[in-house]
Protein backbone atom coordinates (compact mmCIF):
# COMPACT_ATOMS: atom_id res chain seq x y z
CA UNK A 1 0.00 0.00 0.00
CA UNK A 2 2.78 2.40 0.89
CA UNK A 3 4.63 1.57 -2.30
CA UNK A 4 1.52 2.02 -4.35
CA UNK A 5 1.06 5.51 -3.07
CA UNK A 6 4.38 6.82 -4.34
CA UNK A 7 4.02 5.96 -8.04
CA UNK A 8 0.36 6.97 -7.97
CA UNK A 9 1.24 10.40 -6.70
CA UNK A 10 3.79 10.87 -9.40
CA UNK A 11 1.39 10.13 -12.17
CA UNK A 12 -1.56 12.03 -10.78
CA UNK A 13 0.38 15.11 -9.72
CA UNK A 14 1.68 16.29 -13.07
CA UNK A 15 -1.35 15.11 -14.96
CA UNK A 16 -3.87 17.08 -12.98
CA UNK A 17 -1.53 20.00 -12.40
CA UNK A 18 -0.42 19.93 -16.00
CA UNK A 19 -3.96 20.10 -17.32
CA UNK A 20 -4.68 23.13 -15.22
CA UNK A 21 -1.53 25.15 -15.77
CA UNK A 22 -0.92 24.41 -19.44
CA UNK A 23 -4.43 25.04 -20.61
CA UNK A 24 -4.06 25.85 -24.29
CA UNK A 25 -0.99 23.65 -24.60
CA UNK A 26 -2.53 20.58 -23.16
CA UNK A 27 0.54 18.79 -24.35
CA UNK A 28 1.03 16.14 -21.74
CA UNK A 29 -2.64 15.41 -21.52
CA UNK A 30 -3.37 15.75 -25.20
CA UNK A 31 -3.99 13.18 -27.92
CA UNK A 32 -1.66 10.27 -28.09
CA UNK A 33 -1.20 10.61 -24.34
CA UNK A 34 0.22 7.53 -22.81
CA UNK A 35 -1.04 8.84 -19.52
CA UNK A 36 -1.94 5.97 -17.26
CA UNK A 37 -5.31 7.52 -16.50
CA UNK A 38 -6.40 7.52 -20.13
CA UNK A 39 -6.45 4.02 -21.55
CA UNK A 40 -7.35 2.54 -18.20
CA UNK A 41 -10.76 4.20 -18.13
CA UNK A 42 -13.53 2.67 -20.12
CA UNK A 43 -16.55 4.07 -21.83
CA UNK A 44 -15.97 7.75 -21.11
CA UNK A 45 -14.36 10.59 -23.00
CA UNK A 46 -10.82 10.65 -21.69
CA UNK A 47 -9.57 14.09 -22.58
CA UNK A 48 -11.43 17.33 -22.47
CA UNK A 49 -11.55 19.18 -25.75
CA UNK A 50 -9.31 22.20 -25.89
CA UNK A 51 -10.66 25.63 -25.09
CA UNK A 52 -13.87 24.31 -23.62
CA UNK A 53 -15.62 27.18 -21.92
CA UNK A 54 -17.58 27.12 -18.72
CA UNK A 55 -21.24 27.05 -19.60
CA UNK A 56 -22.16 29.09 -16.58
CA UNK A 57 -19.59 31.76 -17.20
CA UNK A 58 -20.97 32.22 -20.67
CA UNK A 59 -24.47 32.65 -19.24
CA UNK A 60 -23.05 34.79 -16.44
CA UNK A 61 -24.94 32.70 -13.93
CA UNK A 62 -25.00 34.08 -10.42
CA UNK A 63 -26.80 31.14 -8.96
CA UNK A 64 -27.07 27.54 -9.93
CA UNK A 65 -30.56 26.50 -8.93
CA UNK A 66 -30.76 23.05 -7.38
CA UNK A 67 -34.42 22.90 -8.34
CA UNK A 68 -33.70 22.83 -12.05
CA UNK A 69 -32.72 19.25 -12.68
CA UNK A 70 -32.53 19.79 -16.43
CA UNK A 71 -29.62 22.18 -16.00
CA UNK A 72 -27.83 19.87 -13.61
CA UNK A 73 -28.42 16.58 -15.38
CA UNK A 74 -25.65 16.95 -18.01
CA UNK A 75 -23.11 17.21 -15.24
CA UNK A 76 -23.61 13.82 -13.69
CA UNK A 77 -22.65 10.47 -15.12
CA UNK A 78 -25.14 7.75 -15.85
CA UNK A 79 -23.99 6.15 -12.64
CA UNK A 80 -24.98 9.26 -10.73
CA UNK A 81 -21.43 10.48 -10.03
CA UNK A 82 -20.60 14.13 -10.54
CA UNK A 83 -18.42 14.75 -13.57
CA UNK A 84 -15.03 16.33 -12.97
CA UNK A 85 -14.17 19.77 -14.28
CA UNK A 86 -11.84 18.32 -16.87
CA UNK A 87 -14.76 16.66 -18.57
CA UNK A 88 -17.26 19.46 -18.47
CA UNK A 89 -14.98 22.45 -18.81
CA UNK A 90 -16.58 24.25 -15.90
CA UNK A 91 -14.60 26.86 -14.01
CA UNK A 92 -13.68 26.17 -10.41
CA UNK A 93 -16.15 28.61 -8.89
CA UNK A 94 -19.09 27.23 -10.80
CA UNK A 95 -17.99 23.69 -10.19
CA UNK A 96 -18.21 24.32 -6.48
CA UNK A 97 -21.68 25.81 -6.78
CA UNK A 98 -22.66 23.04 -9.11
CA UNK A 99 -21.62 20.39 -6.63
CA UNK A 100 -23.68 21.98 -3.90
CA UNK A 101 -26.68 22.22 -6.19
CA UNK A 102 -26.34 18.64 -7.39
CA UNK A 103 -26.11 17.31 -3.87
CA UNK A 104 -29.20 19.25 -2.85
CA UNK A 105 -31.10 17.99 -5.86
CA UNK A 106 -30.05 14.46 -5.06
CA UNK A 107 -31.36 14.85 -1.55
CA UNK A 108 -34.78 15.91 -2.74
CA UNK A 109 -35.02 13.11 -5.32
CA UNK A 110 -34.70 15.38 -8.33
CA UNK A 111 -31.46 13.72 -9.33
CA UNK A 112 -30.36 10.17 -8.63
CA UNK A 113 -27.64 9.23 -6.20
CA UNK A 114 -26.77 6.11 -8.11
CA UNK A 115 -28.24 4.71 -11.26
CA UNK A 116 -30.67 1.88 -11.11
CA UNK A 117 -29.74 -1.23 -13.04
CA UNK B 1 -32.34 41.03 13.20
CA UNK B 2 -32.26 40.60 9.51
CA UNK B 3 -34.76 38.56 7.65
CA UNK B 4 -33.85 35.08 6.56
CA UNK B 5 -35.27 33.32 3.60
CA UNK B 6 -35.76 29.59 3.31
CA UNK B 7 -36.79 27.29 0.52
CA UNK B 8 -38.86 24.41 1.71
CA UNK B 9 -39.68 21.49 -0.54
CA UNK B 10 -41.62 18.50 0.60
CA UNK B 11 -42.91 15.45 -1.20
CA UNK B 12 -46.15 13.69 -0.41
CA UNK B 13 -47.29 10.29 -1.46
CA UNK B 14 -48.74 10.49 -4.96
CA UNK B 15 -52.05 9.00 -3.94
CA UNK B 16 -52.87 11.57 -1.29
CA UNK B 17 -56.01 13.55 -2.02
CA UNK B 18 -55.71 17.28 -2.64
CA UNK B 19 -57.50 18.01 0.60
CA UNK B 20 -54.84 16.30 2.66
CA UNK B 21 -52.09 18.15 0.90
CA UNK B 22 -53.86 21.41 1.53
CA UNK B 23 -54.22 20.41 5.13
CA UNK B 24 -50.47 19.93 5.43
CA UNK B 25 -49.86 23.29 3.83
CA UNK B 26 -52.34 24.92 6.15
CA UNK B 27 -50.66 23.36 9.17
CA UNK B 28 -47.32 24.66 8.05
CA UNK B 29 -48.75 28.09 7.42
CA UNK B 30 -50.35 28.31 10.83
CA UNK B 31 -47.18 27.10 12.54
CA UNK B 32 -45.19 29.68 10.68
CA UNK B 33 -47.48 32.58 11.47
CA UNK B 34 -47.56 31.55 15.10
CA UNK B 35 -43.82 31.95 15.26
CA UNK B 36 -43.86 35.22 13.44
CA UNK B 37 -42.79 34.11 10.00
CA UNK B 38 -44.26 34.68 6.63
CA UNK B 39 -44.98 32.17 3.94
CA UNK B 40 -44.01 34.04 0.86
CA UNK B 41 -45.26 31.66 -1.78
CA UNK B 42 -46.51 28.15 -2.23
CA UNK B 43 -46.16 26.29 -5.49
CA UNK B 44 -47.47 22.84 -6.06
CA UNK B 45 -45.38 21.11 -8.64
CA UNK B 46 -47.76 18.22 -8.65
CA UNK B 47 -46.90 14.66 -9.38
CA UNK B 48 -43.39 14.06 -10.58
CA UNK B 49 -41.26 11.07 -11.07
CA UNK B 50 -38.60 10.81 -8.41
CA UNK B 51 -35.02 9.93 -9.23
CA UNK B 52 -34.99 7.04 -6.82
CA UNK B 53 -37.43 5.02 -4.78
CA UNK B 54 -38.56 6.58 -1.55
CA UNK B 55 -40.53 4.27 0.70
CA UNK B 56 -40.90 1.99 -2.30
CA UNK B 57 -42.67 4.70 -4.32
CA UNK B 58 -41.55 6.00 -7.71
CA UNK B 59 -43.62 9.15 -7.91
CA UNK B 60 -44.41 11.89 -5.47
CA UNK B 61 -46.44 15.02 -5.13
CA UNK B 62 -44.00 17.92 -4.85
CA UNK B 63 -44.79 21.14 -3.01
CA UNK B 64 -42.45 24.11 -2.90
CA UNK B 65 -42.66 27.00 -0.45
CA UNK B 66 -40.68 30.10 0.25
CA UNK B 67 -40.57 31.23 3.87
CA UNK B 68 -39.33 34.49 5.23
CA UNK B 69 -38.63 34.89 8.90
CA UNK B 70 -36.50 36.60 11.45
CA UNK B 71 -36.54 33.64 13.81
CA UNK B 72 -34.58 30.67 12.64
CA UNK B 73 -36.17 28.25 15.07
CA UNK B 74 -39.36 28.14 13.11
CA UNK B 75 -37.65 25.94 10.55
CA UNK B 76 -36.97 23.30 13.14
CA UNK B 77 -40.60 23.32 14.13
CA UNK B 78 -41.79 23.06 10.55
CA UNK B 79 -39.48 20.17 9.90
CA UNK B 80 -40.77 18.44 12.99
CA UNK B 81 -44.31 18.78 11.71
CA UNK B 82 -43.30 17.43 8.36
CA UNK B 83 -41.59 14.46 9.86
CA UNK B 84 -44.72 13.61 11.79
CA UNK B 85 -47.19 14.18 8.97
CA UNK B 86 -48.28 10.94 7.38
CA UNK B 87 -48.49 11.80 3.69
CA UNK B 88 -45.07 13.52 3.66
CA UNK B 89 -42.27 11.20 2.64
CA UNK B 90 -39.39 13.62 2.10
CA UNK B 91 -38.57 17.22 2.84
CA UNK B 92 -35.68 19.61 2.41
CA UNK B 93 -35.10 23.10 3.79
CA UNK B 94 -32.50 25.34 2.28
CA UNK B 95 -31.40 28.64 3.72
CA UNK B 96 -31.13 31.17 0.96
CA UNK B 97 -30.60 34.66 2.30
CA UNK B 98 -26.80 34.58 2.24
CA UNK B 99 -26.97 33.11 -1.23
CA UNK B 100 -29.26 35.88 -2.41
CA UNK B 101 -27.04 38.52 -0.86
CA UNK B 102 -24.09 37.12 -2.74
CA UNK B 103 -26.08 37.10 -5.95
CA UNK B 104 -27.00 40.72 -5.46
CA UNK B 105 -23.41 41.65 -4.83
CA UNK B 106 -22.21 39.87 -7.94
CA UNK B 107 -24.89 41.48 -10.02
CA UNK B 108 -24.02 44.91 -8.71
CA UNK B 109 -20.33 44.34 -9.41
CA UNK B 110 -21.09 43.25 -12.90
CA UNK B 111 -23.38 46.19 -13.60
CA UNK B 112 -20.86 48.62 -12.20
CA UNK B 113 -18.12 47.16 -14.36
CA UNK B 114 -20.29 47.24 -17.44
CA UNK B 115 -21.23 50.85 -16.76
CA UNK B 116 -17.59 51.80 -16.43
CA UNK B 117 -16.46 50.44 -19.75
CA UNK B 118 -18.65 52.27 -22.28
CA UNK B 119 -17.95 55.52 -20.45
CA UNK B 120 -14.22 55.20 -21.05
CA UNK B 121 -14.84 54.77 -24.74
CA UNK B 122 -17.53 57.39 -25.22
CA UNK B 123 -16.78 60.42 -23.08
CA UNK B 124 -14.29 62.05 -20.76
CA UNK B 125 -13.73 60.24 -17.50
CA UNK B 126 -16.72 60.38 -15.26
CA UNK B 127 -17.34 59.03 -11.78
CA UNK B 128 -16.76 55.30 -11.84
CA UNK B 129 -19.57 54.50 -9.44
CA UNK B 130 -22.76 55.70 -11.03
CA UNK B 131 -26.06 54.16 -12.10
CA UNK B 132 -26.46 52.79 -15.59
CA UNK B 133 -28.79 55.54 -16.82
CA UNK B 134 -26.10 58.23 -17.45
CA UNK B 135 -24.23 56.29 -20.19
CA UNK B 136 -27.23 56.49 -22.47
CA UNK B 137 -27.52 60.21 -21.91
CA UNK B 138 -23.82 60.89 -22.38
CA UNK B 139 -23.26 58.80 -25.45
CA UNK B 140 -26.09 60.48 -27.36
CA UNK B 141 -24.44 63.95 -27.64
CA UNK B 142 -21.14 62.42 -28.78
CA UNK B 143 -22.91 60.37 -31.43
Amino acid sequence: MAEDNAPMQQSHGPSSGGMRSSGPGGGPGGPGGGRPGGPAKRGKRNFVRKKKVCRFCVDKADFIDYKKAEILAPFIQERGKILPRRMTGTCSRHQRWLTVAIKRAQNIALLPFAAEL
Amino acid sequence: MEERQYDLIFICRPDTPEADIDKVIATLESTATEKGSKIESVAKWGRKRMAYRVQKLHEGYFVYMVIKTTHGEVVKELERRLKVADPVIKYLTVRLDEELKRQEKLKRHRERRAARRPRKVATAPAAPVAPIAPPTEQSAPTA
